[in-house]
């Protein structure tokens, strides 16, 4: 098993590297060093300053190839950086990276973490219900219910949340975020509500089947025979033999809960570390971009290899090799 | 299980039910002089040297203070003493150089900082000396704080010397791993920044600058103490000085987190609270103004004369959307906002407040920006500019002829703007509200005569007997953009000449006008201070984009401009200076470079509790002015925001009403 994380962590590493590379091709394709200073600096900034801007920040350095110094180019300082860690400073502000992540990353497991959760127990607890009235028309409707709850953008359900449950009905504050322990969860209720509408529908559509093919197993209809009741048969043995595939529905999802979310983020205004991205992204902050996309990256291979090891664990009969 | 389970549901549904109000904010702030508003942009610095953009002004300059400032009320612009005593005279040098004298006020103090310690163990504070204005100067030239406005203050005698001399000693490991002020005193110092006394100062410039006045009200000019620029070094724990505030100002930083909430509060300390005796005018409210202040009830004598600021707090929320911004300040929780597009028409009718907002005691405030918009020609390009010689003239002038800025402002900006005659807009010294540029109205048939006359009969280019056809470049490559954009395009293909929109990303569109190879543009500039020159200066050849990176984006170039620019930049505003402006004015109006559209007018809306508001249009303080009535905010706010709580109820019967049948059936078949 060792054997086979380490070979995973290496083709892991080597994806890596070359996101890295991607991404450092496709933004300077797109951008050059002069444009991430003036959008830095400002519209009025006198070029001598852009010069040295670019100077304090190593854009003035060969892109890929120095021939007097073949190690001092932008690609090569852009892999030292990453590769140790040294997450340097913002293109567009100059406050260290770290500290940004370490800001952000609070209010990202504030919204993710009950978010997914919640998402998880009412899922299962839905799906449960509905794989247990199956073919009554609590199935139909929950069918009905939950196509519609996948068909649905999610930003249809953001804006239509806000307007609706913020703007019309006044349940809470349409958007922004304020870590007080005292307000904080008026912030986060809608996010969460918006969260769930979202995620809700196809995860219970997910686990209804692998709980509906469960139910028809010949060890449910051994424990019925043997009169245990519905409900410890549903909770005891349909849910424990159904974790597998769940499981790995979930797992790979724990590492991006760091991550925040994107769009709930940058809609609701949650300083979290999905809305750094878009941020980076508007303002050509390259260095933060590099960061985020990194991060992603490495969180991705670990859900791959989590998944993995989750295998072994709840089915004795896997074996990594 | 069961159990957990049913006190996991019920800990959720009290959290759910605490959390069932939109208020953002606590509730023992209900009742306090706290103003809420937002940025939409976080602050990049709170450097006083270096923040040069609005969302950095709106914080800092409320933490840091000016040795002058713009009189609240009084327009035109007019300087008043601020941490000076005085606003200072020009003096002239035996040697042709001129002198400012500053005297400054004694005791004013810096607000508490742990940075103090550096200056003796246990200090919180010092008082603000000459020193610290020299200091604050001196970081300018500094090459390592990289200030954007050092060639603005280069004039000083000495200041570019002493900016050499200190980068050649940095190179010495030893020289620069000394404290900060220790190395600008082994540099030498700057020869034209003389410190005559603890509280006294003078400015030396190598020739005539009337315009340096305006930058001693930017915080560019703030004192600064370099125990804060030494001790926030981003080391150990600490902060970068980018990311706090060590001034003297009314308000002192407490919290400062740029992504969501930025909090001021009072400073206690502030020489306006502890010395209201000195009645210093940056201090003190107002007791003149315009004729309409009094109608406005700016002239209130419950606030005429008194020590400021009224605000104990001040709340920054960080909103990047408007319409979920404007929709809190509906709701009451923001006291003012601008208006949304989308929401125009619902607050206002007719150029007034509509009846539905007028009813919630909403204050409308207008006021033109000291801005330019304007459609540029690269003057560098064979057909439409120099090169082309009296054609490409006459091509300019017809095109101007053809764009109508009073339809492109109803259209696409709700009419929130003066069309442009000039570069100069209303409030600013040369600016003449009379004057109409003859080529600055709609005349299509003189603008097709202008073509034949140019050799592009009909818009026809007698080389390919096809509309003459020019390119369009932007960077905005949005839908509302593009809509725009064709606004332009349609005007010129009146008169036949077929322009095509090239949008093209930000950095592609830099690439194009670093390179030259544009030839239609649309740009803005919004003034740093009110002087004519900060305007005709962007038309200037030394300030060319191309050749040297300016903001002459059009590249103009015309060698009578250029020497009358010359003699007008450094002139006080005198009869002599308005003549030269109005015969660049008359370059221009030749030469057409540009089409003058429109100067942007801000409409902002404050809430019926609010007081003692007027827009300045630059970006400088006046929240310390600002008022607001706490106990009639509540009031309207539990008003309008009582939550309706129906649809919950119905929801609930609606899933037990789903649910109730099934599960009796399943009751029943059990048994």
């Amino acid at each position: 098993m060792l054997a086979y994380l380490l070979r995973r962590t290496l083709y892991g590493l080597v994806t890596v590297l070359g996101v890295l590379l991607f991404l450092f091709v496709l933004f300077f394709l797109y951008a050059t060093p002069e444009d991430v200073a003036r959008r830095a600096l400002g519209e009025k900034a006198p070029p001598e300053v852009i010069q040295r801007w670019l100077v304090n920040h190593g854009y003035d350095k060969p892109r890929f190839w120095n021939a007097e110094r073949p190690l001092d180019t932008m690609l090569v300082e852009h892999f030292r950086r990453m590769l140790t860690f040294d997450f340097g400073r913002s293109d567009a502000d100059d406050v260290p990276i770290k500290k940004r992540l370490g800001e952000g990353v609070l209010p990202s497991l504030a919204l993710t973490v009950p978010l997914f959760a919640m998402g998880l127990l009412i899922s299962m607890a839905l799906s449960l219900l509905v794989a247990f009235f199956r073919e009554t028309y609590i199935d139909r409707t929950g069918v009905i219910l939950c196509v519609l709850a996948m068909s649905v953008s999610i930003l249809i359900y953001i804006l239509g949340g806000q307007y609706l449950i913020g703007k019309l009905l006044r349940w809470f504050p349409i958007s922004g975020f304020d870590a007080s322990p005292a307000v904080i969860t008026r912030f986060l209720a809608l996010p969460w509500l918006v969260g769930l509408l979202n995620g809700v529908g196809s995860d219970v559509r997910f686990y209804r089947t692998v709980f509906v093919e469960e139910t028809s197993r010949d060890y449910v209809r051994t424990a019925r025979a043997k009169g245990a009741g519905d409900a410890r048969i549903m909770v005891h043995h349909v849910l424990r033999n159904a974790l597998i595939p769940i499981l790995t529905n979930v797992v790979v999802a724990i590492p991006f809960l760091f991550t925040g979310s994107i769009l709930l983020e940058s809609f609701f205004g949650i300083p979290g570390l999905g809305s750094i991205t878009v941020d980076a992204i508007n303002a050509n902050d390259f260095a933060t971009l590099r960061v985020m996309v990194y991060i992603g990256a490495l969180l991705f291979i670990a859900g791959q290899i989590l998944t993995d090891v989750a295998y072994t664990l709840v089915d004795p009969r896997v074996r990594l090799e | 299980m069961t159990r957990c389970a049913l006190l996991a549901a019920g800990v959720g549904l009290a959290l759910l039910a605490s959390a069932c109000t939109n208020d953002p904010y606590p509730e023992q702030d209900s009742g306090r002089r706290i103003f809420y508003t937002t940025f939409g942009e976080p602050p990049k610095t709170l450097d006083p040297q270096v923040a040069y953009s609005t969302s950095d002004h709106l914080v800092l300059s409320n933490a840091y203070e000016t040795l002058l400032e713009y009189h609240f009320l009084k327009r035109p612009y007019t300087l008043i003493p601020g941490l000076a005593r005085e606003v200072p005279e020009p003096r002239r040098l035996p040697d042709g150089r001129v002198a400012y004298r500053f005297r400054l006020l004694e005791g004013v103090r810096y607000h508490d900082d742990p940075s103090f310690g550096l200056a003796g163990a246990g200090r919180t504070t010092r008082e603000m000396r000459a020193d610290d204005v020299v200091f604050g100067i001196q970081r300018i030239a500094d090459a390592a704080v990289n200030s954007p406005v050092i060639g603005n203050f280069e004039k000083i005698v000495g200041l570019r010397a002493f900016s050499r001399r200190l980068d050649e000693l940095r190179s010495d490991a030893a020289f620069a791993a000394q404290r900060i002020d220790a190395q600008y005193t082994a540099a030498g110092g700057v020869e034209g920044l003389r410190i005559l006394g603890p509280h006294e100062f003078e400015v030396v410039l190598e020739e005539s600058y009337p315009q340096i006045l305006y930058w001693f009200a930017m915080p560019f000019t703030s004192p600064v103490p370099w125990e804060a620029v030494a001790w926030y070094d981003g080391e150990g724990g600490r902060h970068h000085f980018a990311e706090v505030a060590v001034g003297t100002g009314p308000f002192r930083l407490v919290r400062y987190d740029k992504r969501s909430r930025i909090v001021m509060e009072r400073n206690p300390a502030w020489y306006g609270i502890e010395h209201p005796e000195w009645k210093a005018p940056g201090a003190t409210y107002p007791r003149e103004g315009e004729p309409q202040d009094r109608e406005a009830g700016r002239l209130d004598p419950a606030y005429v004369g008194r020590p400021l600021p009224f605000l104990e707090r001040i709340e920054f929320r960080l909103e990047k959307e408007s319409i979920p911004a404007f929709t809190k300040f509906l709701q009451g929780y923001y006291d003012a906002s601008g208006i949304i597009k989308e929401s125009f028409d619902r607050v206002i009718r007719e150029d007034a407040l509509s009846p539905e907002m007028a009813a919630l005691g909403m204050q409308l405030e207008r006021s033109v920006t000291p801005g330019v918009y304007y459609l540029g020609f690269n003057m560098t390009d064979p057909v439409v500019g120099t090169p082309a010689g009296e054609r490409g003239r006459k091509l300019r002038q017809a095109m101007s002829l053809a764009v109508d800025a009073r339809e492109f402002l109803r259209i696409f900006l709700n009419g929130r703007g003066i069309p442009a005659h000039s570069p100069l807009p209303p409030g600013l010294f040369g600016h003449d509200p009379d004057y109409e540029n003859p080529w600055r109205s709609l005349e299509l048939a003189r603008a097709r005569e202008l073509l034949a006359q140019a050799g592009y009969a009909r818009g026809l280019d007698p080389d390919t007997g096809q509309p003459l056809r020019l390119t369009f470049d932007t960077a905005d490559t949005s839908a509302a953009g593009r809509l725009r954009y064709q606004f332009f395009v349609d005007a010129w293909k009146r008169i036949g000449i077929d322009v095509e929109i090239a949008a093209t990303n930000y950095n592609q569109f830099r690439e194009k006008v670093r390179n030259g190879s544009y030839q239609l543009f649309m740009w803005g500039w919004i003034a740093d201070y009110p002087d004519p020159e900060n305007f005709l200066f962007l038309l200037w050849s030394p300030m060319g984009q191309t050749a040297s990176g300016g903001p002459n984006t059009a590249n103009f170039s015309d060698p009578d401009y250029d020497a009358l620019f010359l003699q007008m930049k450094n002139r006080v505003n005198d009869a002599r200076r308005l003549e030269i402006i109005r015969v660049m004015q008359g370059i221009l109006e030749r030469e057409r470079p540009w089409i003058e559209l429109f100067h942007p007018e801000d409409y902002a809306l404050y809430h019926a509790w609010v007081r003692n508001v007027k827009p300045m249009g630059l970006p400088v303080p006046t929240l310390k002015y600002r008022d607001v009535d706490p106990e009639r905010r509540a009031e309207l706010r539990e008003a309008w925001n009582r939550p309706v709580r129906w649809p919950a109820y119905a929801l609930g019967a609606m899933a037990l009403g789903l649910f109730l049948p099934a599960v009796r059936t399943f009751l029943r078949e059990r048994q």
